[in-house]
């Protein structure tokens, strides 16, 4: 407290700075956030809206750190200006209080919602939230993006060690939001088998429920209150929380069960923008099939059309719209070109059928586990001179430059799969002739054996022998999952830096020369990974290990296309070339769709 | 009968394959036709003209020889925003922005070719092409408005259940065709569907009620598709063995055994065709 207070004392001496771009941490919590406070002058507020009481080792601690407010460049200002007409020099004056009081009940006020709606899957929402998260960032906004319940195959863990979807940490990242949090991701379903889904909230295993007891006893029950609970702190801190519904919102035979769609915009009491992907045609039947099947309790809350992905001319689509906009007395708000930026793949990619992407020259294999899982990591490759080719079945390997053995959601079950249609043997084959890299659960199979004697993965105990390619022995002890943020350079090469996230089951015993050191809040830099130079075997679980040049460019290096050295030219990182693409999504939005409409949709005009 | 679709690829020109083929299977002289067809899949006909792939390979499940009155009017993209015209069967004209398609002129061959096929054949099953409802495009449809309104052709839907919105889909495909036509349609197909059939029940008992339409059935996720009209979708066809022909039909037959199984309404086909 003593430090706190010293510290508090500085600032007030010191005046209003506004952002500071001077300090290696910022921004701490968002662009464009006020520093002038690093330290809050009202520690402890005890204000339940802007922090809570945490269970700490020595008693109950306030924790305030997702609070925002004091962050605020108004807010700010009113406080030195109080400051200043009372003359308060120093942290402990009791005057304080009343500033804090009088600065909420000035500038503080809860957050609007709005909801983005999707007339099919893969209709564009998640990108429409990201383009809006963006505009409004652009005009000074405070915003979140949330989605209730989601079940994703790429995921990436948040600042606490929670597991969220890539997708909303993207639309955070147009938000301009530092930390994405498991609030903005509540609820996350991990398929266990067939038909029983391990239900995590906020990161935390929950509870195991089948289909049924999923819809019939988790929604009704808990999941409401769950989704109430995280929409309504991210409404205490932000000016608008942009929601995203999953698949449609009319889908009239568990309509009552979905919390996903309408239902979380009532929760919410979210305005609703439909986005409808015009590209397989029957855009404006899906509209206005949409609107009229939610029933009209609902439907009042549909403030907006927007048409996604339009090939062509979209002003021949006017006709269309005008009529649309009639037959519904909802406003069309945007006719959107499609958008070439690059973004991270999306689930459905998978589920599509992708065969090949990108189009570079060499080409890396990518063996396509039936559970799959982070396949996000890959994508900048795409920023080189590569492409890359999704491995099924033993043929797809010719004329790979290398492989890439991606991670899974099931090690075990997958390496089976894979030693039974012959793509083990047929890689143990190009063993030492091409560079492989396997990442997570694909660096769990490069070692000498797997153990699941507790049947973790595949459900009998037995003791697997894997490719053999590192003398590493991965164990699959108790259900317990590692969930680690991680900073650090590589040990090889040029030692550059790397980021990276850990999202495994197992742990494994490495008696291999590291091919990263670890070293973010650690006073000793930690080893990890596996690497053979000469054998051109590299392996890590790191998750997102080729965002950072460094990877990229020293596994690059061993790759031979015709016999002859690929270039690597690109030297940015990959979170620089998002951030410039969703400037780009931002701009084609902005371009083609209202504006000022939107903002009064968002409600967040005084 | 005309099928038609809520989207590309919504499984018309499989549906339309798989009923020529049970017909066929039910002792009916059917043929298939397509008023309007987006190719640049195209086939050369016995008779010496051009037609869309998809309506030969309805031909051969209907057991005939492909024909150029199946597909008057083909229109085939060669770049650069120029559209080749090839009408019954023959190239007759580039179209362009600024030259564009006669449509009274080209509904009126389509009449004249579907005259014609009615006239050889006991019924017609003709596939729809895109959707039936582009709001700006309505007044110069062929394959779908145009055919519903000069020949009163009775009609039904295709709704791919893969991608979702399947309900919204039917239902506001249905709505937006023009009132004086709506008594045409008489029902709907749920497409592509995986999992447990009676989830569905409740919603397509709504569409029913809400429309008037009857559902016929809820066809399951078959691998079995055809070589892609449109370049929209992407082709995964499996026709596997050396015959191509017997291996499609075998394919076919496998498809409607599982309809079948499913309890697909094929009386309630028949009976909407008139037979």
């Amino acid at each position: 407290m003593e430090k706190i207070a010293k510290k508090v004392n500085e600032e007030i001496e010191r005046g209003w700075i506004g952002s500071d771009h001077s300090c290696p941490y910022h921004p701490s919590h968002f662009k464009g956030q006020d520093c002038s406070f690093c330290y809050c002058p009202f520690f402890p507020c005890n204000d339940t809206t802007f922090g809570w009481e945490l269970e700490g080792r020595h008693g109950p601690v306030w924790n305030c750190s997702d609070c925002l407010f004091i962050h605020r460049t108004p807010v700010v200002k009113f406080i030195y200006s109080e400051i200043e007409r009372l003359g308060i020099k120093d942290a402990k004056d009791p005057r304080l209080d009343g500033i804090l009081k009088d600065a909420k009940a000035k500038f503080w006020k809860k957050g609007r919602a709005l909801m983005v709606v999707g007339a099919t899957s893969d209709a564009g929402k998640s990108v429409t939230v990201a383009a809006i998260c963006r505009i409004l960032h652009n005009r000074g906004y405070l915003v979140a993006p949330f989605k209730s319940q989601n079940m994703s195959l790429n995921s990436k863990v948040t600042r606490h060690g929670a597991e969220i979807a890539m997708i909303q940490v993207l639309q955070a990242k147009a938000a301009g939001i530092t930390n994405p949090d498991a609030h903005m991701n509540p609820i996350l379903l991990k398929p266990k088998g067939d038909t029983v889904s391990q239900v995590m909230v906020c990161g935390k295993p929950f509870k195991d429920y089948d289909v049924e007891g999923y819809y019939n006893e988790f929604v009704p029950g808990p999941g409401i209150e769950i989704v109430k609970e995280h929409v309504e702190f991210l409404k205490d801190r932000y000016d608008c929380v942009v929601m995203e519904g999953a698949g449609s919102p009319a889908e009239i035979n568990i309509y009552d069960k979905d919390i996903a769609n309408m239902r979380a915009a009532r929760i919410a009491d979210a305005n609703v923008i439909l986005v409808v992907n015009v590209e397989w045609g029957g855009s404006f039947a899906y509209a206005l099939g949409t609107v009229e099947l939610i029933p009209e309790e609902d439907r009042k809350r549909i403030k907006g059309i927007i048409l996604n992905n339009v090939r062509g001319d979209t002003s021949k689509m006017k006709s269309g719209t005008d009529e649309l906009e009639r037959l519904t007395g909802i406003p069309v708000l945007g006719i959107i070109p499609h958008a070439d930026v690059v973004l991270p793949s999306e689930d459905s990619e998978a589920l599509r059928g992708v065969r090949k992407k990108g189009d570079g020259k060499s080409l890396i294999g990518v063996i396509k586990f039936p559970r799959m899982a982070n396949f996000t990591d890959l994508d900048p490759l795409f920023l080189e001179d590569v492409s890359t080719v999704f491995v099924e079945k033993v043929e797809d390997l010719d004329g790979v430059d290398a492989i890439v053995m991606p991670g899974t959601k099931n090690t075990v079950s997958d390496y089976l799969w894979m030693e039974k249609n012959g793509i083990a043997d047929a890689i143990r084959g190009l063993w030492k002739k091409i560079p492989i890299v396997g990442i997570c659960g694909g660096y769990q199979m490069m070692g000498k054996t797997m153990d699941d004697s507790n049947g973790i993965e595949n459900g009998v105990s037995a003791v697997y022998e894997g490719l053999g390619f590192f003398d590493n022995t991965t164990k699959f002890g108790e259900y317990s999952k590692q969930i680690i943020q991680n900073e650090g350079k590589l040990a090889v090469g040029d030692c550059g830096e790397i980021t990276g996230y850990e999202l495994h089951m197992g742990i494994s015993e490495v008696n291999e020369k590291p091919l990263v050191m670890l070293d973010r809040f650690r006073s000793d830099p930690q080893p990890e990974g596996s690497v053979r130079e000469d054998e051109l075997t590299f392996g890590t679980y790191q998750h997102g290990i080729f965002d950072k040049p460094a990877f990229r460019k020293y596994f690059l290096s061993f790759v031979k296309h015709d016999g002859k050295p690929i270039q690597t030219e690109i030297g940015k990182d990959y979170d620089e070339i998002l951030e410039e693409n969703l400037e780009a999504l931002a701009k084609v939005f902005e371009d083609n769709m209202d504006v000022e409409k939107l903002l009064d949709i968002a409600g967040v005009r005084e | 009968m005309l099928v038609l679709g809520t989207s590309s690829g919504a499984g018309k020109t499989t549906v339309c394959a798989m009923m020529c083929r049970y017909l066929k299977r039910e002792g009916i002289d059917v043929a298939p036709f397509k008023g309007s067809n987006l190719s640049l899949n195209s086939i050369a006909t016995k008779d010496g003209g051009e037609i869309g792939i998809g309506q030969a390979f309805q031909a051969w499940a209907a057991g005939i020889e492909p024909e150029t009155d199946m597909n008057p009017v083909l229109l085939k993209p060669s770049g650069k925003g120029v559209i080749q015209l090839v009408l019954n069967g023959k190239p007759h004209s580039d179209i362009t922005k600024d030259n564009p398609m006669d449509y009274a002129m080209a509904l009126q061959e389509v009449k004249k070719a579907y005259d014609r096929m009615e006239s050889r054949h006991q019924t017609l099953l003709c596939e729809g092409s895109g959707s039936p409802v582009e709001l700006n495009r309505m007044d110069v449809d062929i394959a779908n408005i145009g055919l519903l309104r000069v020949t009163g052709v009775p009609a039904i839907i295709v709704g791919d259940i893969e991608r979702g919105g399947v309900f919204a889909a039917i239902y506001g495909t249905w709505r937006l065709i023009p009132e004086e036509l709506r008594p045409q349609i008489k029902g709907f197909v749920i497409n592509r569907f995986r999992g447990e059939g009676s989830i569905l029940k409740p919603a397509l008992e709504k569409i029913e009620s809400m429309t008037g339409m009857k559902c016929l059935g809820v066809l399951r996720y078959e691998y079995l598709r055809f070589p892609e009209e449109d370049s929209l979708s992407s082709s995964e066809g499996k026709l596997e063995g050396d015959d191509v022909h017997s291996a499609f039909l075998a394919n076919l037959d496998e498809m409607i055994d599982h309809a079948v199984e499913d309890g697909f309404d094929f009386d309630g086909l028949k009976k909407i065709a008139g037979l």
